[in-house]
């Protein structure tokens, strides 16, 4: 089995083999499947051109629930996160093997709507990145994209009730025609996560969302997922190891592109099963 | 030892002066004991010494140059006797011209005593003046360097000093672009002045008949010619939006397909490719337009039975106008396309938007200022297009709104008004620059509209 893209310490190479070799045993790892699952993603590799960025990965997604993807930087939370929503077909020289089941339904196949699947996935990016228009109309970008709405009223209903949702409405209600970009870094994010749930997502996919963003937004941001989290499955990538303790309720860890751990949230950082999981947990890592 | 030989060795002894300097800036600091104690590096400290070696004497060089002629002129004038003294301006020009030939030995001394006389002096106070300019020089570049050098002191801002001459340097550059901008203005406007008091404002801004054929002679009959710029100025404009219509839906696309679809392989062989269009010579397109385009038009609008089309129809001008302008279009779209950030399209394609939705609702609007700069310069150099309008276009003035029909253009008039002999000072000549007014002060207008269009567009979405 080659997997191995750059040189390493040898004790990290040896605990990655002894961690694979728990996978190998038994094709999933113990805690990555769930009853009824949402999303599941089925020995999942990705390639930018010759190089192998995620491998063999298989999990699941439960109804509701948050994920966490936790690991250390470059070892592909990011590209895995974009596979779910085949945000990765327009990146030219990546390639897909293995598959994603969405709704008992495989994506990664002849006759897939890409663009059809996106509205189904929300995806939230590491840093704001709202449209260069006014707030009013980011949130409406994807409601009259996918014509949600038949008249002004109903889309003025959904971008109230979407700002209203992320608790932007009453900082925003009087200047919603002002740019977007006038807004604070927190506030962008989160017009951001309204533009995503103004399209209704069944799971919305959050990138490091609040990587740029101060103690008081990030903690508007976290009480926001928990309350999303009653509608909708959000898978969250995060850096930072208290956020994932705080919202999640499983968490997965990679290393190099593959999966090393996964369980519920209390498990994984109280009594972690592989020693990759717990020197990064507990900050040996590198 | 000739000006050039001066020149070079002014820059001899700037270099020199640049090593003491630097060498005496870290003899100071190393008795001090260290390079921490200059203010600056010891390279600023040389180069302000080279700078007031290189600097003053360079000033009076030029200076000594400008005046050297003249003052020699005047006194060579001032000793000439009674008998061949000049009358005019003309004849002391005359004069002069033959001294300077005569002392560079062009010409031979013609008899005569005062002839004799005056290219003698003439020869000894040139001479005199390169030996005082050179000495003057070469003394005050040493004695400007040697007391900068005497004065270097480790307290001494020389990194200060380097900047503030820096930006002297810098605004005395752009002021040299600005002043020749309005030096240029301003004579197209005197002269323009000069036109209006021939022919009225009026009857050049809205009068209808363009025939510029002046009486050359006092005695010829003729026509006294009829100024009104408006067929000229309609000519102008539909030319040039003809070749708008063609240019910017097939920029803007070649444009979107380069920026968004086409492989970077593809991309990296079209883009030169469609520049090279900007790069053919504007007579190729004419003959082009003349010999090609203009009967095809005729023969096309023949064939559906529109006759008397004329070969050399606005039409046909317009189209080949449109395609030399389109690279001008696609490259700086594809450039600012190109410039929109990844994020912006990731965050469009995220909300399940195709690949065109997000190009029409995200990408043109935030390149939109982008495009607009390309449309116009795109338009400016339409409008500025002569030799294409020259060849295959009419030289006629008729005032029409049917693009089948021959036209003539703001500039095809200027040039023609120019070419062929007549009095610099005729109505005819000076409506040149009338028109070159007329013209400049459209491009500006067009100018400023596209500014506030773009200044609004940044206020709804910045
Ligand atoms: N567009 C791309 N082209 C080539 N390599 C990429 C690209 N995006 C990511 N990678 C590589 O894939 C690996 C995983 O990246 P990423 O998924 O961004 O990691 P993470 O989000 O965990 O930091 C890295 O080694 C990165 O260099
Ligand atoms: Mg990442």
């Amino acid at each position: 089995m080659v997997f191995l893209r750059r040189a390493e310490p040898p004790q990290s190479s040896s605990a990655l083999a002894a961690a694979s070799a728990t996978q190998s045993s038994s094709g999933f790892l113990p805690g990555a499947l769930v009853d009824r699952p949402r999303l599941s993603a089925r020995d999942i590799s990705v390639y930018y051109a010759d190089v192998q960025a995620i491998t063999n990965v298989s999990m699941d997604v439960a109804q509701h629930e948050i994920l966490a993807l936790i690991g250390p930087s470059g070892c592909g939370k990011t590209t895995l996160l974009r596979t779910f929503n085949r945000m990765n077909d327009s990146v030219r020289g990546c390639r897909v093997t293995g598959n994603v089941i969405f709704d008992g339904e495989p994506i990664y196949r002849k006759g897939v709507d890409p663009v059809a699947l996106r509205a189904r996935m929300g995806i939230v990016f590491q840093k704001p990145n709202p449209f260069p228009k006014s707030i009013y109309d980011n949130v409406a970008y994807g409601p009259r994209l996918h014509g949600l709405v038949d008249r002004q009223a109903e889309l003025d209903e959904v971008v109230e009730a979407s700002l209203q949702r992320t608790g932007l409405w009453n900082e925003v209600k009087d200047r919603l025609h002002k740019p977007a970009l006038s807004l604070s870094g927190g506030q962008q994010q989160r017009l951001c996560i309204a533009r995503t749930i103004a399209i209704a997502p069944e799971i919305i996919l959050m990138d490091e969302p609040c990587s740029a963003l101060d103690p008081i937004a990030t903690a508007r941001i976290e009480s926001l997922m928990r309350e999303l989290a009653r509608n909708h499955s959000i898978i969250i990538v995060t850096h930072n190891m208290q956020q994932a303790a705080r919202v999640s309720d499983r968490t997965a860890y990679f290393h190099e592109g593959h999966l090393i751990e996964i369980g519920t949230t209390d498990q994984i950082f109280t009594t972690p099963e592989q020693s990759l999981t717990e020197d990064y947990i507990t900050g040996r890592y590198g | 030892m000739n000006t050039l030989q001066l020149t070079v060795l002014l820059a001899g002894l700037a270099v020199l002066f640049f090593w003491l300097g630097r060498w005496r800036a870290r003899q100071l600091a190393r008795v001090q004991g260290g390079f921490k104690h200059l203010h600056s590096r010891p390279d600023y400290y040389g180069l302000v010494a080279a700078l007031w070696v290189g600097l003053p004497s360079l000033l009076v060089l030029v200076i000594w140059w400008m005046l050297e002629d003249r003052v020699i002129a005047q006194i060579v004038l001032a000793a000439l006797p009674e008998a061949m003294a000049p009358a005019s301006a003309a004849q002391q020009e005359l004069v002069l011209t033959r001294l300077r030939l005569i002392n560079s030995g062009a010409l031979l001394v013609p008899d005569g005593v005062h002839w004799q006389q005056a290219t003698e002096q003439f020869r000894v106070l040139t001479e005199r003046s390169q030996y005082g300019r050179q000495a003057l020089v070469l003394a005050l570049a040493v004695i400007a360097g040697a007391l900068s050098w005497w004065r270097i002191r480790p307290a001494q801002a020389a990194r200060t000093q380097i900047e503030r001459l820096l930006h002297g340097f810098i605004l005395l550059c752009t002021s040299l672009a600005v002043l020749t901008t309005a030096v240029i203005v301003l004579s197209v406007l005197f002269e323009s002045l000069t036109f209006f008091q021939a022919v009225s404002p009026w009857t050049f801004l809205f009068g209808t008949q363009w025939s510029p054929q002046m009486a050359i002679r006092v005695e010829q009959i003729g026509a006294s010619g009829a100024f009104g710029a408006v067929p000229l100025f309609v000519g102008t404009l539909m030319v040039a939006g003809i070749a708008l219509v063609v240019a910017i839906p097939v920029g803007l696309m070649s444009a979107i397909y380069l920026s968004e679809y086409a492989r970077p392989g593809v991309r990296d062989v079209l883009k030169p490719l469609l520049e090279v269009l900007a790069g053919i010579p504007t007579v190729v397109y004419g003959f082009f337009a003349a010999l090609t385009m203009g009967p095809l038009v005729r023969d096309l609008f023949a064939g559906i039975g529109f006759d008397g089309v004329s070969p050399q129809s606005a039409l046909a001008v317009g189209l080949v106008m449109g395609v030399m302008i389109i690279p001008v279009i696609s490259s700086l779209s594809d450039d600012v396309i190109r410039a929109v950030p990844l994020s912006l399209r990731d965050a469009s394609e995220g909300l399940g938007a195709t690949r065109g939705e997000t190009i029409r609702h995200v990408v043109l609007p935030a390149a939109l200022p982008g495009i607009m700069g390309g449309i116009l310069l795109a338009t400016s150099r339409a409008i500025g297009e002569t030799m294409i309008v020259l060849m295959a276009a009419g030289l006629a003035a008729h005032l029409t709104l049917n693009p089948l029909e021959a036209v003539t253009t703001v500039t095809v008039q200027i040039a023609t008004l120019l070419i062929g002999d007549q009095a610099f000072d005729s109505p005819k000549t000076l409506a040149a620059f009338a028109l070159g007014l007329l013209l400049f002060v459209t491009t500006l207008v067009l100018n400023l509209i596209a500014l506030i269009i773009v200044r609004r567009y940044r206020e709804q979405y910045d």
